[in-house]
């Protein structure tokens, strides 16, 4: 009460919510509402003090506004009927003209606008589609990129198949080489093996070879390795001779060339030879040695 | 004049003699009731509550709407306003929460504020020559002394004047407190002391 909060209520300058909780307090105390009563009275009177006549005429005409007022509220029933009727009956015809004029214009209006929208989505539809054409293109120009690096990545990918059947290749001929490394390795373990010395005979005088040669395995080896021979031409190849008993005994034929030099070469077998001899005989071999041709000669 | 006639002939018509007691409408002398008869009597919504509504408090109120609307002939239209505005919203009065005038003066208030804030008074106030509209602004903003407006000689001694402007800012102008303190340049605490003593002081007064 000592806020000032009941003085503000009287004087209308209090918020809805504060305005609730005053009309609430004054429900519940008498107190309070006599306190209300109290600034309300003085107010009113202090009101009094600085009252105002309005001009005399003001009266019929305030009261003339508020009595025509009172003349429309359901005060005299007798009148009502003709009242209704005339009421009614006067504004049908104008309402129903005006109601078509008005759904006219209102046609024509929603028909304007009708098209302007319709004109509007035109517009759009048309950029819509060149925006999907653009759009198109630069998906288009993706999915070419994107193949292209598709086709590179197979590419690539071919490049490593050929890389790794390169690599097994190699790995196969490294296999391979340590195969024969063994193979001589084995043959030099070997004890039955006789390392013979082939030695020139005049013809040319660099020719030198090795022969190994096993009598118990019947077995002869040339190391192509050490083969110092002039390369054959395509017309001729080399012709290994046994000499058994002063007679030639042929044990195959075999090339000079630069490629396999880690190679080494099984000839025919045979168990038992004085000595063995190489001639350049024409290519595939002959039954007897060109003795002309004889290049080297060991034993 | 001739409207004057129209509108009489009219009113009693209304009136017929069968269902409500005859009351002219240009009487000698004004009809008063007390608080609770007129309540009740606007509650029926009888003819006689609007001759008595007028008679009580018109002039009261229009003190209040000219403190607000100084061109008198706005002020009367407001006025008017008023109490159409009465008559027509009356249900919404309770008397559980106040007087009857302390509801009559706010919608007074209310409707003098919006007039002199409405559109057509600014077009109205423009076209009022140069000259003139100092004045006219000063009397809207300020609290002018108008002594043919107050009449209240008897209270002289009883209100300072600083507590006069505030509850005059307030009451008749339609000020918020907030709006009081920032007009008078006065903290808002010393505002609502001031509010406070100067009804205090009227309290005692009438007593």
């Amino acid at each position: 009460m000592e806020t000032g909060i009941l003085e503000l209520y009287v004087l209308g300058d209090i918020t809805p919510d504060e305005r609730l909780q005053v009309e609430e307090m004054m429900s519940k105390h008498e107190r309070i509402r006599t306190e209300v009563a109290e600034i309300e009275r003085a107010m009113e009177l202090y009101a009094g003090t600085n009252a105002i006549n309005p001009s005399t005429n003001q009266r019929d005409k305030n009261l003339n506004s508020l009595l025509t007022n009172f003349a429309d509220d359901s005060t005299f029933a007798t009148k009502k009927p003709v009242v209704k009727d005339n009421v009614i009956m006067m504004p049908v015809a104008p309402t129903t003209n005006n109601f078509y004029k008005y759904a006219f214009a209102a046609s024509v209006t929603l028909l304007i606008g009708s098209l302007v929208a319709l004109y509007n989505m035109h517009n759009q539809l048309q950029e819509s589609n060149t925006q999907l054409a653009v759009l198109s293109s630069q998906n288009q120009q993706i999915s070419k990129a994107v193949s292209f690096k598709d086709q590179q990545l197979i590419n690539k990918d071919d490049q490593l198949q050929r890389f790794n059947a390169q690599l097994a290749g190699s790995s196969a001929q490294i296999g391979k080489m340590i195969g024969f490394k063994d193979k001589q390795l084995g043959i030099f373990k070997d004890t039955s093996y006789k390392l013979i010395r082939l030695k020139p005979t005049g013809k040319v005088p660099s020719a030198n070879m090795t022969v190994a040669w096993s009598p118990a395995k019947k077995k002869v080896i040339i190391a192509m390795a050490a083969l110092y021979m002039p390369k054959n031409d395509r017309e001729h190849q080399y012709q290994l001779w046994a000499l058994v008993g002063g007679k030639p005994v042929d044990l195959g034929v075999f090339d000079k060339t630069a490629s396999d030099t880690a190679d080494m070469k099984e000839m025919k077998p045979i168990g038992s030879a004085d000595a063995f001899a190489v001639t350049l005989e024409p290519r595939g071999g002959s039954v007897n040695p060109t003795m002309s041709e004889l290049m080297v000669l060991g034993k | 004049m001739l409207k004057n006639t129209y509108l009489k002939s009219d009113i009693s018509f209304i009136s017929s003699p069968r269902r409500v007691k005859r009351y002219p409408l240009t009487k000698k002398h004004k009809i008063s009731l007390s608080e609770e008869e007129l309540v009740l009597a606007l509650t029926k919504r009888e003819k006689v509550a609007v001759e008595a509504l007028y008679d009580m408090y018109s002039s009261s109120l229009f003190g209040v709407i000219s403190r607000i609307v100084i061109d008198t002939p706005v002020a009367e239209d407001v006025l008017q306003e008023t109490f159409v505005k009465i008559w027509h919203s009356f249900s919404s009065y309770s008397t559980e929460k106040g007087r009857l005038f302390t509801w009559m003066v706010n919608i007074a208030r209310n409707l003098a504020i919006d007039k002199i804030r409405s559109k057509d008074f600014k077009n109205q106030t423009k076209n009022r020559e140069l000259e003139n509209n100092v004045t006219f602004i000063d009397e809207q903003r300020n609290t002018v002394y108008k002594p043919e407006l107050l009449g209240i000689k008897e209270l002289v001694g009883t209100l300072k004047p600083e507590q006069k402007s505030i509850i005059d800012l307030v009451y008749f102008k339609g000020y918020t407190h907030v709006e009081a303190a920032e007009e008078l340049g006065i903290p808002l605490g010393t505002i609502k002391t001031r509010l406070r003593m100067a009804i205090q002081l009227l309290r005692k007064h009438f007593n």
